[in-house]
């Protein structure tokens, strides 16, 4: 990724020391800095006053209730900070939380399983994406969002093949991304890409604007 | 344990403490507290005599009435006499329905006061439980038992009313003023010398003394001690007798009181229940969940760096054995995540909603969702309402063939209601040993209940309603 500059500042939320130490180790592999590794929502707010970091990956279960604080103190550093990135991590994919996490804009957020990690490449990319103000969903959320927005007009317009490519940007991937993913050549992803904008009713205008209000209209509910 | 022991060790101390005990007794805060139960329960307990007062009064007074107006007459024209029958028959009858709750009435002012001055708390019965109108009123209160105890209480204790009454004035009362006999003949009496004076009466519980001299007022205030020392021991006989009534007639019925106590001990028992398995499931997340995650993403980060190796002999196969490792790692941990989703949804921690939220967006089926949730039902009936309407999204989606399905969750002041609909071609049959069965037991461990209307060709609808706490 073009925007993808080496030597992110990272600050990380997560209770489980080990986990925690690990995921350093991982985003410090990949070239960027981790500024301040905190094991709670507030003490996440204060550190990201005060270390200024481009982008922070949070638990949603921490403590002191072991509920939603990661998300909450996410949601409010996005309000604080609009061009934060926040890459949001759990053992679960709940699909109100997506939405409290996507309801003003979905630039710059990320909302991923812990599992995916385990796959380091796909992860750190997912990571740089939010920095970079991109869109890292995992296919978890996108599959439920999915689901609970079919009713909707426009959307229910879509074919089956320009919904599988409207999920694939949900999760965040480009064209050639999304060719890859689907073995179809990049053109015909254009051509899909084209009559999804055309059927959520979208004027041409910057391509990626779009995009985002494509992805936008399909999630929230 | 120490009134044993005194006499033994000093013969005679029982006796002197024993003494200065019973000199003690009419001064002491109880026999105070006692003696006010007494002076205010006794009145109260012959309230009751209204009842025969007004039974035999009330025919007596409307006779005379129907004479007084006619009295040329022999007796009251028949029109007017059947109309006065009727209403002495109307307010007999309604004095009758009202018994319980007047009963009720009078019975919670004797909980009240045996409360505040003996400490004795008896707990009361549970309120009436009537419907809107009239006849569901007057039914309810014709069958409430605690009422009708309650009107047995008062009758039964009437005469133990009679004889509070009768200590309070002959034993304390008279006791007392006897007491001051010596005083006031001394002020009251100088009369001069050789006028003779009629005696002055001394009431007692054995008669009427007459005294007549100033060793006689002694004699009274001798009487008069007596009694005051006697009579703390009478009040204290009559309270506790009251006090035993009240408890057997007044309180919950045992049966009652076994119920609350089962209902106490299963509530206990669901809600320990539930928290047993959310700690189970906190338990893995913060244990085995997290260090599989961290196993997956270094045996990630391994591969990473195998990856990025020169190759050398036998290089390939390490790749190949770590890269089994991380997939199974990462198996495991979805294997895990599905474990411990059915053990407890963490979601549930911040409400029914969130957790029916995605419940219903991984239903292969379409489904509706609404909730509305005024009043938030305690953490086990949250489980207990969740594990249903995953069941029976389950059951819709596998059996009945729908294209649509409701999933409505309303949370009123006293009850969760949670309606499943689908419009696909219904024949759901609880007796059949289907899943519904298992939900209709689950749901009467707390007292819930659950219907079920499928008819043959739908739509079918499964209504369970569940209370806010177990």
């Amino acid at each position: 990724m073009a925007a993808a500059a080496p030597g992110l500042r990272v600050v990380i939320a997560e209770d489980a020391a080990l986990f925690r130490e690990g995921l350093a180790r991982l985003i410090e592999g990949r070239g960027h800095q981790v500024a301040c590794s905190v094991a709670d929502g507030g003490a996440l707010v204060a550190a990201v006053a005060t270390h200024r970091p481009d982008v922070v990956v949070a638990d949603v279960r921490m403590p002191p209730t072991h509920t939603d604080e990661g998300l909450r103190a996410a949601i409010e550093l996005r309000r604080a900070h609009p061009t934060l990135g926040v890459l949001v991590l759990s053992q679960y994919i709940e699909t109100r939380y997506a939405a409290r996490l996507l309801e003003d804009n979905a630039a710059g957020i990320g909302y991923l399983l812990k599992d995916r990690v385990a796959d380091v490449a796909e992860f750190a990319e997912a990571l740089e994406r939010v920095a970079a103000g991109g869109t890292a969903l995992d296919p978890e959320v996108v599959s439920q969002l999915v689901r609970s927005s079919q009713q909707y007009a426009g959307l229910a317009e879509l074919t089956p093949r320009e919904r599988d490519v409207l999920a694939l940007m949900a999760e965040g991937r480009s064209n050639a991304g999304i060719a890859a993913a689907l073995v179809v050549s990049a053109s015909v992803v254009e051509k899909h890409v084209a009559s999804i904008f055309a059927k959520l009713r979208l004027p041409p205008s910057e391509a990626d604007n779009r995009r985002v209000l494509a992805v936008l209209r399909y999630l929230q509910p | 344990m120490a009134a044993g022991q005194w006499p033994a060790r000093r013969p005679g101390g029982g006796l002197v403490r024993g003494i200065r005990a019973a000199a003690r007794a009419p001064l002491t805060a109880r026999a105070r507290r006692e003696l006010l139960f007494c002076a205010a329960a006794a009145p109260l307990g012959l309230c009751v005599l209204v009842v025969p007062v007004a039974l035999t009064g009330l025919p007596l007074t409307v006779t005379l009435l129907a004479h007084g107006i006619h009295p040329a007459h022999h007796g009251p024209p028949a029109g007017l006499a059947i109309f006065l029958g009727l209403a002495v028959f109307l307010v007999l009858l309604a004095l009758l329905v009202l018994a319980p709750r007047l009963a009720r009435r009078l019975a919670a002012a004797q909980r009240r006061l045996a409360g505040h001055l003996l400490g004795e708390h008896i707990a009361g019965p549970a309120p009436v439980r009537a419907g809107r109108g009239p006849v569901s009123w007057t039914g309810a209160t014709l069958r409430d038992g605690p009422g009708w105890r309650a009107a047995g209480y008062l009758l039964v204790q009437l005469p133990l009313a009679v004889i509070g009454c009768y200590v309070v004035v002959i034993w304390w009362a008279a006791g007392l003023v006897n007491m001051t006999y010596p005083l006031w003949w001394a002020w009251f009496r100088n009369h001069p010398a050789g006028v003779r004076l009629s005696p002055v009466p001394v009431l007692t519980p054995f008669g009427v003394l007459h005294v007549a001299t100033i060793a006689g007022t002694f004699a009274a205030f001798a009487a008069g001690a007596a009694m005051v020392a006697a009579a703390p021991w009478l009040t204290r006989a009559v309270a506790a007798a009251d006090l035993w009534l009240m408890r057997e007639l007044l309180g919950p019925g045992r049966l009652a009181r076994r119920v609350a106590d089962l209902e106490r001990a299963r509530a206990l028992a669901v809600d320990d229940a539930a928290s047993t398995l959310r700690r189970l499931e906190r338990d893995l997340h913060d244990g085995a969940q997290i260090r599989l995650a961290t196993l997956a993403m270094n045996l990630g980060m391994a591969m990473d760096r195998l990856a990025a190796g020169k190759d050398q002999p036998g290089l390939a196969e390490v790749r190949d054995l770590v890269g089994a490792a991380h997939q199974s790692a990462k198996d495991a941990m979805t294997e895990l995540r599905d474990l411990a989703r059915g053990i407890h949804p963490p979601v549930l921690d911040t409400g029914l909603p969130d957790a029916l939220a995605t419940l219903a967006a991984a239903s292969p089926v379409p489904v509706r969702l609404t909730t509305g949730i005024a009043h938030r039902p305690s953490q086990a009936i949250e489980t207990i309402a969740y594990f249903c309407a995953a069941e029976l999204l389950a059951n819709a989606v596998k059996h009945s063939g729908a294209s649509a399905i409701t999933l409505t969750v309303t949370g009123q002041a006293e009850s969760l209601l949670l309606r499943v609909t689908d419009d696909g071609r219904g024949g759901a049959d609880p007796a059949a040993g289907s899943g519904l069965a298992g939900l209709a037991q689950r749901a009467r461990t707390v007292d819930g209940r659950l219907e079920v209307t499928s008819p043959p060709g739908g739509p079918t609808r499964v209504t369970v309603e569940l209370p806010l706490h177990a």
